[in-house]
């Protein structure tokens, strides 16, 4: 037994901001506008530091990795790896401001953020703004269509197998951990070659066709249906449980009723939070499967960045990412609001 | 009456297969889709890949034959003064960029210089040392003047590196459009890059500058290429075998067989030049010892490695200085190295490494017998070259090598990690090249005045830097032949480099697609012979 | 991931009162599940600490005879493309990937017990600024976070621990974090704080323990995440260095031979896979087993 209440399961976790999660031994808020004011501007102003955080960390691990810039991008141009002269290196040096003190190149990179200018690729010669803006977009659509996929998953699975004879539940617990186990580059290509391959239902090379996205979305929404799984299966089972469950159930109404209507949305919750993170995760998924599939995107164009250490392109899209995780959260919050009644009234 | 039927014949049997009725294909709609594993960041450049795109769209001074010989493209004749410092051109008449600036001597100029300002590191390297200046003597004649004669030169710039783009475009445009859409004189335009998915090129309806050796007398037979960038090997082939792609780039040795008996048509191109070889830092470490670097050298079984890996479809390449496909290859140097345990053993002992450690490996006085092995994994060594590497090391443990392998990631190659004699004892690369000038790139001295960051083995000789130089600038073939020769079993009696494969350039094309080719001086695909064959 | 499981639905069935040494051993035994996972733990653990127990092939031995072999008596896992034996491979690999995946995970979880406990316990000043941290390393791609540690340090066994811990740690010290603030809030802290009982002791004797339970089952869990993340940082060519046997490695190799050699691909995927529902499967069951013994 532990020691909360049962009106506390449902706040599993967090609240974006750090805050104290709201309880019965809190203070009572004299003016609600003024309070729910104030916490928006306090959730808007975490949101910038992590934004700041996490850009000033992808400009200082990229300033950390070995080797001189200006003759790695010499390099690349060139495509063979030697030791370069300074005359050879001084063009680079100068159109990059690459021999100005890491400070200098710093608080240059900042000012550019905050005018929304995220500089321009040493490979390509253009705006990294453009680069992301043409490669973004196919991951979005890969990683909407992923969380979309596990989502519906996961929900019919779980709605089917949870709180059933045991043998019932120990599949459905066991299809999850599986599934939530399985290496995306190994799930992806056994999908490839067994159906567009093998069976040709799906294109091999997606590219833009609407068919071509349900594959590599599947590679990433299987596993993440399964790890989603796990925790709504508990909260499912536990939710079952619940006073409120039985009373339904006396009420008259079915079980498919009581589990879709009722008991679904106090289980979605953790998955919800979940979700969050979920975003993140995908990017890195969305590397291996873009390559798989060639599909365009972010994560290739981040993988080859790093390699080619095009900082502005990598910070760039560190800036980008943060960005959007912490919009997510910001609508998760949401969410578990619109979810969950009882969290309405504490907030 | 005779003679005109005479004539009349002989004209008709001169027109062979070479000439296509132009009228006969129309090219209106149709697109060929092409899958090729690498994407550069820009079409042009020195690096191999964006050779191979570049190509496309750009057209150089000549073009490379199946035997190495320069022929006509858009220079119709070339010739070399007496003392061989001065080479003239002639281009041919009435050429345009697709932007309408004439192909011209000037342009031809503009773009000598700007491969030299930076413009294109590779073509830079194959040139300095002898490359003085070029003039526009007039129209359509260059000069190029050399400090040292180059008889090669004109095989040389067949190379995509020197690939002619419009003087206005590289003057007036910004790098951004350079980089992403050259004008050249080509067969096919750059058209839209769609980053990360395709490139796609549409034809030149205005082409007239095709070289000696096209196939088709004009321009191009299809409308478009969509030239795809999938990084996959196995997505590639299955993407060949569905059908959802015409043509493929680098075919896995084991896909080779199956896609021949499904009806696909397999070109491989065997690289000249440096082939994939280890060559032994003998500057630092245990190969400064020359008996060491033959010991290594008798404990591997390369031949077998390499036909098990490659499925026999990848070269073995006894050589360590220069591929089979290149001009003036001695076949003999390196052959002497074989499977040969207790010879390997026996080098060992006279060198001092005789003492053994737990694990078996040699020491001498204590200290391991260690070599360290980085490779640029994925760019410069591919997945199955990462396998003949394992076995490589595995092998030479027999004797007692404990052989250390890095797979280096790009950023840090790039970076120039592992290219300090300290810090490596064998390194493996390739390094395209017609003919055998490759030599001087890779052995030639390092001095302080003339550093040689190329010069892989960090070896210093004079006399093999004397016959490479004797090499390059013979006038009489044989001559040249002879000692390039003599420097190929330099290096190989003193092991300084043993050969292991040669590179390939491979492509796998549909039944439906014909006349698809791979130009002769670095590899890669010709498209503007290639049309429907329904 | 939450705080109670109940076992079974209501059902109506009332449990005898046997001895609870003898109702845990039929509990284990009407699960199947449990016996098979601990059986495969042992063969994980065995080939980990004694490989050699499980097979006398040498996993790196070349055969060039016997390349692309199918699974057979000789070769039960068939062979790789220079013909050595995959099943060694796997069980020698078992040590460095059962490692990865423990090693990320205890690095992880330490890294997350420090910042959530921090992060919720501490002053006000520092709290703030603990959960800034973790929220920046959220936002901060793992991917990326990976890439450049092997760009700086190499890829290494190690480095890998270390990219794929710190990617994971943020989100247990979020999950930490709320369960200590949630202990913190409730009914019965709140009574023990109302009777005068020493911050400290409470702290130690109800908020930890409570927070620290449901880290068994994610730290059961995150071993098997681990081990699939390290497989995909192989698979971008930051794995260990060849010629390890490493799973990942061994996934990424037989990327060339999946029409041709499928067992190469599929084998390794199998292993990675068990491995994760073994630990997951065992990490569930330690959880409910030490929250039925609080009972």
């Amino acid at each position: 037994m532990t020691l909360t209440s049962p009106t506390d399961r449902s706040i599993l976790t967090h609240d974006a901001t750090g805050s104290p999660v709201p309880g019965p031994a809190g203070p009572v808020p004299r003016r609600r506008s003024l309070v729910v004011g104030l916490g928006v501007l306090r959730r808007l102003g975490a949101a910038l530091i992590t934004l700041w955080g996490a850009a000033t960390l992808a400009f200082f691990a990229q300033m950390a990795l070995p080797g001189d810039r200006a003759t790695t991008i010499f390099n690349i141009r060139a495509g063979q790896a030697i030791e370069r002269t300074p005359e050879e290196l001084a063009p680079i040096n100068q159109a990059f401001g690459l021999q100005h003190p890491v400070l200098v190149q710093y608080l240059d990179y900042l000012g550019g953020l905050l005018r929304g200018d995220l500089g321009t690729s040493y490979q390509q010669f253009r705006p990294v703004t453009a680069i992301i803006g043409e490669q973004f977009p196919s991951t979005v659509v890969l990683g909407l269509t992923a969380i979309l996929f596990a989502w519906i998953l996961m929900v019919l699975w779980v709605t089917l197998t949870a709180g059933r004879p045991a043998w019932v539940r120990s599949l459905g617990a066991f299809v999850d951990t599986a599934t939530a186990g399985l290496p995306h580059y190994w799930i992806g290509i056994l999908l490839l070659v067994v159906f567009a391959a093998g069976l040709g239902w799906f294109p091999v090379i997606s590219a833009d066709k609407p068919s071509g996205i349900v594959l590599p979305a599947l590679t990433l929404a299987i596993p993440l249906a399964g790890f989603l799984g796990q925790s709504t299966r508990t909260e499912f089972e536990s939710t079952l449980g619940q006073p409120f469950v039985t009373t339904a159930r006396l009420r008259g109404l079915g079980d498919a009723t009581v589990r879709l209507r009722h008991v679904l949305r106090h289980a979605l919750l953790p998955a919800v939070t979940l979700s969050g993170w979920a975003i993140g995760a995908t990017l890195s998924g969305a590397v291996i499967v873009e390559s798989l599939y060639s599909r365009r995107g972010i994560g290739t164009v981040l993988v080859n960045a790093v390699n080619q250490q095009d900082l502005p392109v990598v910070t760039g899209i560190v800036v980008l990412v943060a960005a959007i995780y912490v919009v997510a959260n910001l609508l998760v919050d949401a969410l578990y609001l619109v979810l969950d009644p009882r969290l309405r009234s504490q907030a | 009456m005779t003679v005109t039927a005479l004539a009349a014949t002989l004209s008709l049997a001169a027109c062979g297969d070479d000439t296509k009725d132009l009228a006969a294909a129309d090219p209106a709609g149709k697109t060929l889709v092409y899958a090729h594993q690498q994407e550069p960041s820009c079409v042009f450049g020195g690096w191999i890949e964006q050779a191979y795109l570049s190509y496309q769209v750009l057209d150089s001074l000549t073009s490379l034959d199946e035997n190495g010989k320069a022929v006509p493209w858009l220079a119709t004749a070339w010739k070399q003064s007496a003392d061989g410092l001065t080479w003239t051109f002639t281009l041919k008449d009435g050429v345009k960029f697709t932007d309408g600036t004439p192909v011209d001597a000037k342009a031809v100029v503009k773009n000598f210089d700007y491969w030299l300002g930076g413009g294109n590191s590779t073509a830079k390297v194959w040139l300095q040392g002898y490359y003085e200046k070029a003039v526009a003597t007039s129209a359509d004649t260059v000069q190029i003047q050399l400090s040292k004669p180059y008889p090669q030169f004109a095989e040389t710039v067949s190379q995509g590196y020197f690939g002619i783009q419009s003087a206005q475009a590289l003057s007036k445009r910004s790098d951004e459009d350079n980089c992403q859409q050259p004008i050249g004189s080509g067969a096919f335009t750059v058209q839209q890059w769609n980053r990360g998915q395709d490139i796609v090129l549409k034809r030149n309806p205005n082409y007239t500058s095709w070289p000696a050796n096209a196939k088709v007398k004009g321009p191009a037979q299809i409308e478009t290429i969509d030239w795809k960038f999938v990084p996959d090997a196995t997505t590639r082939a299955t993407a060949l075998k569905t059908g959802e792609v015409d043509a493929i780039y680098d075919v896995s040795s084991i896909d080779v067989q199956p896609l021949q008996d499904a009806g696909f048509t397999y070109e491989k191109y065997v690289t000249g030049g440096r082939p994939q070889a280890l060559t032994f830092n003998t500057q630092e470490g245990p190969f400064r010892d020359e008996n060491v670097r033959k010991a290594f050298a008798y404990s591997l079984d390369r031949k077998a490695l390499v036909e098990a890996v490659g499925h026999g479809v990848i070269p073995f390449e006894p050589n360590g200085s220069v591929s089979q496909a290149t001009t003036d290859y001695d076949s003999t140097a390196g052959t002497q190295y074989g499977l040969d345990v207790s010879k390997a053993g026996a080098l060992l002992d006279k060198a001092g490494w005789t003492g053994r450690d737990g694990d078996g490996y040699r020491t001498k006085n204590g200290k391991t017998l260690e070599v360290v092995l980085p490779y640029s994994a994925g760019s410069i060594i591919n997945a199955e070259g990462g396998s003949i590497l394992q076995g490589v090391a595995e092998q030479a443990k027999g004797t007692g090598f404990k052989v250390k392998l890095i797979p280096v990631p790009p950023s840090e190659a790039f970076a120039g990690a592992y290219t300090k004699p300290s810090e490596r004892d064998i390194y493996p690369g390739y390094w395209t090249s017609i003919g055998s000038g490759i030599l001087y790139i890779n052995w030639r001295q390092s001095t302080e005045k003339l550093p040689n960051g190329n010069n892989a083995a960090f070896y210093n000789s004079p006399e093999l830097e004397g016959y490479i130089l004797k090499a390059n600038s013979a006038k009489d073939p044989a001559v040249r032949k002879q000692y390039y020769s003599k420097a190929q079993r330099f290096i190989a009696d003193k092991a300084l480099a043993i050969g292991l494969y040669d590179r390939l350039s491979t492509l796998a094309v549909s039944p439906k697609v014909a006349d698809v080719w791979q130009e002769h001086s670095q590899g890669g695909p010709v498209f503007h012979d290639a049309h429907f064959t329904d | 991931m939450s705080t109670e499981t109940v076992d079974s639905p209501p059902s109506g069935r009332i449990e005898r009162d046997r001895p609870s040494r003898q109702r845990a051993l039929t509990r284990i035994a009407a699960r199947p599940g449990l016996i098979l996972a601990t059986v495969f733990a042992a063969l994980f653990v065995l080939a980990a600490l004694a490989p050699g127990a499980l097979t006398r092939t040498d996993p790196m031995a070349l055969d060039l005879g016997h390349s692309l072999a199918a699974p057979s008596l000789a070769h039960p896992f068939g062979t790789d493309e220079q013909g050595r034996d995959l099943f060694a491979r796997v069980v020698h690999g078992t040590r460095l990937s059962l490692g990865i995946g423990l090693g990320a995970a205890a690095v992880s979880l330490a890294l997350a017990v420090v910042l959530g406990s921090v992060a919720s316990l501490g002053p006000r000043w520092l709290r703030a600024v603990v959960s800034r941290l973790i929220e920046i390393q959220f936002a901060f791609p793992t991917l990326l976070l990976a890439l450049l540690l092997v760009a700086i340090t190499g890829p290494s066994a190690v480095t890998q621990v270390f990219a794929v811990a710190i990617g994971t740690a943020p989100g247990y010290a979020r999950m930490i974090r709320g369960q200590i603030l949630q202990a913190k809030g409730s009914a019965y802290v709140e009574a023990a704080l109302a009777l005068g009982h020493p911050q400290g002791a409470i702290v130690r004797r109800h908020v930890l323990p409570n927070a620290v339970r449901p880290l068994v089952s994610v730290f059961a869990m995150s071993i098997g995440q681990s081990i699939v993340w390290a497989s995909s940082l192989a698979f971008l060519g930051l794995g260990v260095a060849p010629p390890s046997p490493e799973w990942g490695a061994l996934l990424d190799a037989g990327r060339l031979y999946i029409v041709h050699a499928p067992w190469l691909t599929v084998v390794p995927g199998l292993v990675i896979v068990v491995l994760a529902v073994v630990a997951t499967t065992l990490g569930n069951h330690l959880r409910l087993a030490l929250e039925r013994g609080e009972r």
